[in-house]
């Protein structure tokens, strides 16, 4: 009997998270994407409290949800891992019709592969942006403009790279591979080879945003590839002077969708929050807080000052098109990031 | 004989006020059992802690030998110890812990190994060779502790309180076996002990400790018959003490007034009349009277208490002034005499002139 | 009549509160991940099989071998750091060290930063080492290098430096204890054996600390051996270690598989050394001579 009751107790504690409103979502997303500067004025709108868990990559998603289940109403994963979130049955498709604002989105993002499956919606195209290149101002004479300009000797330790499959992408654009999310398996071996050239001349590859900027604050690091509009700002904040690029070869395009997990109780809210998110509201709120691009032209281009707008290339479909967008690696996904680790092994 | 060691104004002080041993010179024939008495703190364990070279005297010389090894370390000084609680190697066997003082010696390991075996053997515990000193009693491991230090053949063997950890009937069991080994193997003995039986019993000479000085040096008997201060006659079997007062002195004898009658005493010095002195006389060396019994030097007295122990009984005897004084007694002498006593009643004591020690001042303890 | 019952609750409950958290929390877990360990990856997931893939993945793929032996390496080289700087110290508390206060304070000194949170003090090393850092700018003050260096961090140098510094404790602890409960006396005893200082210290000393000596590298060796912040924070390209590979699988990967089986082959690799340095400990009064 008192085991009984501790049992009872513990599990009590253990739900007894946020106070029950009138309703409440759970997000599992990324820091910014359910930032209070915008979050307070849905919650006291819609009765809907949000509690949210932060991501620190795409490779949290799946292990988080298959961990524990059942806790989540929403998710962020980006282009290239919302498709295994749908054929991991995770998520459930869209009532895009229950959605305002839909048709503000981008066609170039509703056109991905990575959110939909047999005709349906799984996934509502909410932010973008673009991984770019970044250099520290004080370091160079003459601007950095390729991709080659990471495996420079005379740059030697002070090259940073994102600690991800992306490292492929980005080798195999320097080897001239243009179709980066298909390549084939001689072409990863390549990509694997000259980034184990480049490795001696890395100081340190980064795994979070906030671990980039310290590299750079820190002089450790003076080129690398980032997150664009976000790590740049911050270091702009902290006084350093670093300069954004898209490379010769082309930079990679990310975009973030939120997705409903199956079979949520909260369904009502969930939908009230995709709506919001989909608003000016949510669309000026993450590009306030992240610098990330909208993926609703029609919002964004009301609550935003035509200086921003232009900024975040929200006014340039060229820029868009440029971007090579994320695209599901799918069954090739072992091979990417194996390839990748056995970089980092040796 | 010559003098194995020789001990020159040798002090220990850790401080202006903490003096461990203060000026003690003394002289250890080659051969000799001698004993360093007293009650702990008396800086007996410090001053064979200096000749076993583990702590560096602050004044004065130790010669060993004729050589001069005041600084020397002690695996310098051909001298072995015999520690408290026998400080073998646990990680050893009893072989191992025996031949490791041969290492140094420049023996080969057969070699080694046959000088252990014939140190145990010396001790009786050949059989114990491969045992780890945790698998042996108390006693054995003594023994074990005794065979590393004389399979050195050291000039001098120290031992401190060797036999303080043992059961009673253990330890005059050892007494002997010490006494015997010391004559087996002709080495000089140096031993600390607390303990005056084990003093008396063992030794050929006993050094009289008293804060960090020698009250009194000698053979066994002589001390006890001859202590030289109230301190050692306490210390060296028991003694009872009484406050007297000098009523008249010639130069060999003296009458001396106590609070239980007067008492004639021999004089080796000569005292002043009316001088404060204390008395003392060893409670077997006294005889309780009969009634009517005459005697010349008697004291007198109630009965306090009486106490049967085996052989004999004590009869402790209250005086006029307080004190209380002992009488032992043959229990078969005094019931032949039917002088055993009951409580409450007087009693008279007698006690021989040579047998009273007389000490200068009121110093009884 | 009521009382034995109670009694027999009370003994059962005693027993049965911690079988039941081992079983539930230790056991349980480890079985999951044997399971685990034969099963296969299969997009989008994995699913359950039973075969030996995934282990003769890790022996036959360089990759994880590397790794591994790269960790044996780091954790071997932070255990003898912690052995060659922790015996001297602790040696120097328990026999020279004459002031009990002074003692005691340098004891605590090392055992207190255990009480700062793990990451700070890894953080903290990497603020030393940096490029711009506390070592670079002391070494250019004294003028011993002239443009600051970036050799210190990064890389597994450091990776040594901080693990060392966070593990030391566990190497100071069990040898200043085992040093501890050694007789005074049986160094004395083997000075006066003829044992000089140094053999003394072969022969007597060193033997007796041995169990302490085998506990403090078995400590430091298993925790630097799983450890992965220190590779995250100071550790360069070169740095993985097989807790990241670990880390990555049932990450980014999403090979929970033969991240499973890695963790069994590092189980295995640890509670060997454990059950060898018990081996050790239980012969540590196994004589010499």
């Amino acid at each position: 009997m008192k085991t009984q009751y501790l049992v009872t107790a513990c599990a009590l504690s253990a739900l007894a998270g946020p106070v029950l409103a009138e309703g409440s979502v759970s997000v599992l997303t990324w820091e910014g994407y359910a930032d209070p500067s915008f979050i307070s004025t849905f919650e006291e709108q819609s009765g809907c409290s949000v509690s949210a868990t932060y991501v620190g990559s795409n490779d949290d998603f799946a292990p988080k949800l298959m961990a524990g289940g059942g806790i989540y109403d929403l998710i962020t994963p980006s282009i290239d891992t919302t498709k295994l979130m749908i054929d991991l049955g995770f998520v459930e498709p869209l009532d895009t019709a229950a959605i305002t604002g839909w048709d503000g989105i981008y066609p170039k993002f509703l056109g991905q592969d990575g959110i939909q499956k047999d005709g349906a919606y799984y996934g509502m195209p909410y932010s973008w942006g673009a991984i770019a290149f970044m250099y520290r101002d004080d370091a160079f004479t003459t601007p950095p403009t390729s991709i080659a300009d990471l495996w420079r000797e005379d740059l030697k330790g002070k090259i940073s790279l994102w600690d991800d499959k992306s490292a492929i992408y980005v080798a195999a654009r320097k080897n001239g591979d243009m179709n980066i999310y298909d390549l084939s398996d001689e072409q990863i071996a390549k990509a694997q080879e000259a980034l184990l050239e480049q490795k001696p001349l890395v100081r340190k590859y980064w795994a979070t945003a906030g671990e980039l900027v310290d590299l750079y604050k820190a002089g450790e690091v003076v080129i690398s590839n980032t997150w664009a509009g976000y790590q740049s700002s911050l270091l702009a904040a902290e006084g350093v002077k670093v300069t954004e690029f898209i490379p010769t070869e082309g930079a990679e395009g990310w975009m973030d969708s939120w997705m409903v997990v199956k079979d949520t109780p909260n369904k009502e809210c969930a939908y009230k929050f995709l709506n919001m998110q989909l608003s000016e509201l949510g669309q000026c709120g993450v590009a306030n807080v992240n610098g990330y691009s909208a993926a609703n032209a029609a919002a964004a281009k009301s609550c935003m000052t035509s200086e921003q707008f232009a900024a975040l290339h929200q006014d340039d479909p060229d820029y868009l098109d440029s971007l090579l967008i994320w695209a599901p690696l799918a069954d090739r996904f072992e091979t990417y990031t194996n390839a990748w680790n056995a970089v980092k092994a040796q | 004989m010559a003098a194995i060691i020789e001990l020159e104004n040798l002090s220990k002080h850790y401080s202006s006020t903490i003096i461990g041993v203060d000026d003690v010179s003394l002289s250890v024939e080659d051969g000799e059992f001698v004993t360093l008495l007293g009650p702990s703190g008396c800086g007996k364990s410090t001053l064979l802690r200096m000749i076993g070279g583990f702590e560096a005297p602050t004044h004065g010389r130790i010669r060993l030998a004729e050589r001069d090894v005041t600084w020397d370390p002690p695996y310098k000084r051909a001298v072995n110890m015999v520690f408290q609680d026998y400080a073998l190697f646990p990680h050893m066997t009893v072989g191992e812990n025996i031949a490791y003082g041969l290492k140094m010696m420049g023996m080969g390991r057969a070699e080694q190994r046959t000088a252990a075996l014939e140190a145990l053997t010396l001790v009786g515990l050949a059989d114990r060779f491969d045992q780890r000193p945790n698998q042996l009693s108390g006693g054995q491991r003594q023994r074990v502790a005794l065979a590393r230090a004389i399979v050195r053949r050291p000039k001098v063997l120290l031992l401190d309180e060797p036999l303080s950890a043992l059961d009673a009937r253990l330890r005059e069991q050892m007494q002997i076996e010490l006494k015997h080994l010391h004559d087996k193997v002709g080495i000089t003995f140096i031993m600390v002990t607390h303990d005056q039986t084990e003093a008396l019993v063992m030794s050929d000479r006993v050094v009289v400790m008293e804060q960090g000085r020698i009250a009194q040096e000698g053979k066994p008997q002589d001390l006890y018959d001859h202590p030289v201060s109230p301190y050692v006659a306490n210390f060296i079997g028991t003694t009872n003490f009484v406050p007297a007062t000098v009523a008249d002195a010639t130069e060999a004898a003296a009458t001396i007034e106590t609070a239980a009658g007067s008492l004639q005493v021999l004089l080796d010095r000569p005292v002043a009349k009316g001088a404060e002195m204390t008395l003392g006389f060893r409670p077997e060396k006294t005889r309780a009277l009969a009634e009517g019994e005459a005697a010349e030097n008697a004291l007198s007295g109630h009965v306090a208490e009486v106490i049967y122990y085996g052989l004999g009984v004590r009869v402790s005897v209250e005086i006029a002034d307080g004190t209380r004084l002992y009488v032992d007694s043959l229990l078969a002498d005094a019931l032949a005499r039917s002088t055993v006593p009951q409580v409450g009643t007087k009693m008279r004591v007698a006690v021989e002139p040579h047998n009273i020690f007389l000490f200068d001042g009121r110093v009884a303890p | 009549m009521s009382a034995a019952p109670r009694r027999n609750l009370a003994g059962a409950l005693i027993l049965g509160i911690p079988i039941l958290w081992i079983l539930v929390f230790m056991l349980l877990p480890y079985g999951i991940i044997v399971t685990y360990s034969f099963w296969i990856k299969k997009y989008p997931s994995f699913m359950p099989a039973f075969q030996l893939g995934n282990y003769v993945t890790l022996f036959t793929d360089p990759q994880y071998l590397q790794v591994m032996a790269r960790t044996l390496k780091i954790s071997t080289l932070v255990s003898l750091c912690s052995f060659a700087l922790a015996y001297p110290f602790a040696y120097y508390l328990v026999f020279r060290c004459r002031s009990q206060a002074l003692r005691t304070w340098l004891y605590m000194a090392v055992i207190a930063p255990l009480w700062v949170s793990y990451l700070l003090r890894a953080y903290v090393w990497k603020t030393i080492l940096g490029t711009e850092g506390i070592l670079n700018s002391f070494l250019i003050s004294t003028g011993i290098i002239a443009e600051p260096s970036p050799v210190f961090l990064y890389n597994q140098f450091a990776m040594v430096v901080t693990l060392t510094y966070i593990f030391i404790p566990f190497m100071v602890m069990p040898i200043y204890t085992a040093l501890e409960k050694i007789p005074r006396n049986l160094s004395e005893a083997s000075a006066d054996l003829g044992m000089g200082p140094w053999r003394t210290f072969l022969h007597v000393t060193l033997p007796l600390s041995m169990p302490g000596v085998a506990a403090g590298f078995t400590l430091t060796f298993c925790l630097s051996f799983g450890d992965f912040v220190a590779p995250f924070l100071v550790g360069g390209p070169d740095g993985n270690l097989v807790a990241n590979v670990i880390a990555t699988q049932f990450g980014a990967a999403l090979n929970w598989p033969l991240g499973s089986a890695l963790a069994i082959v590092m189980l295995i690799i640890v509670l060997s050394i454990v059950s060898l340095s018990d081996r050790l400990e239980s012969r540590g009064n196994g004589g010499e001579f």
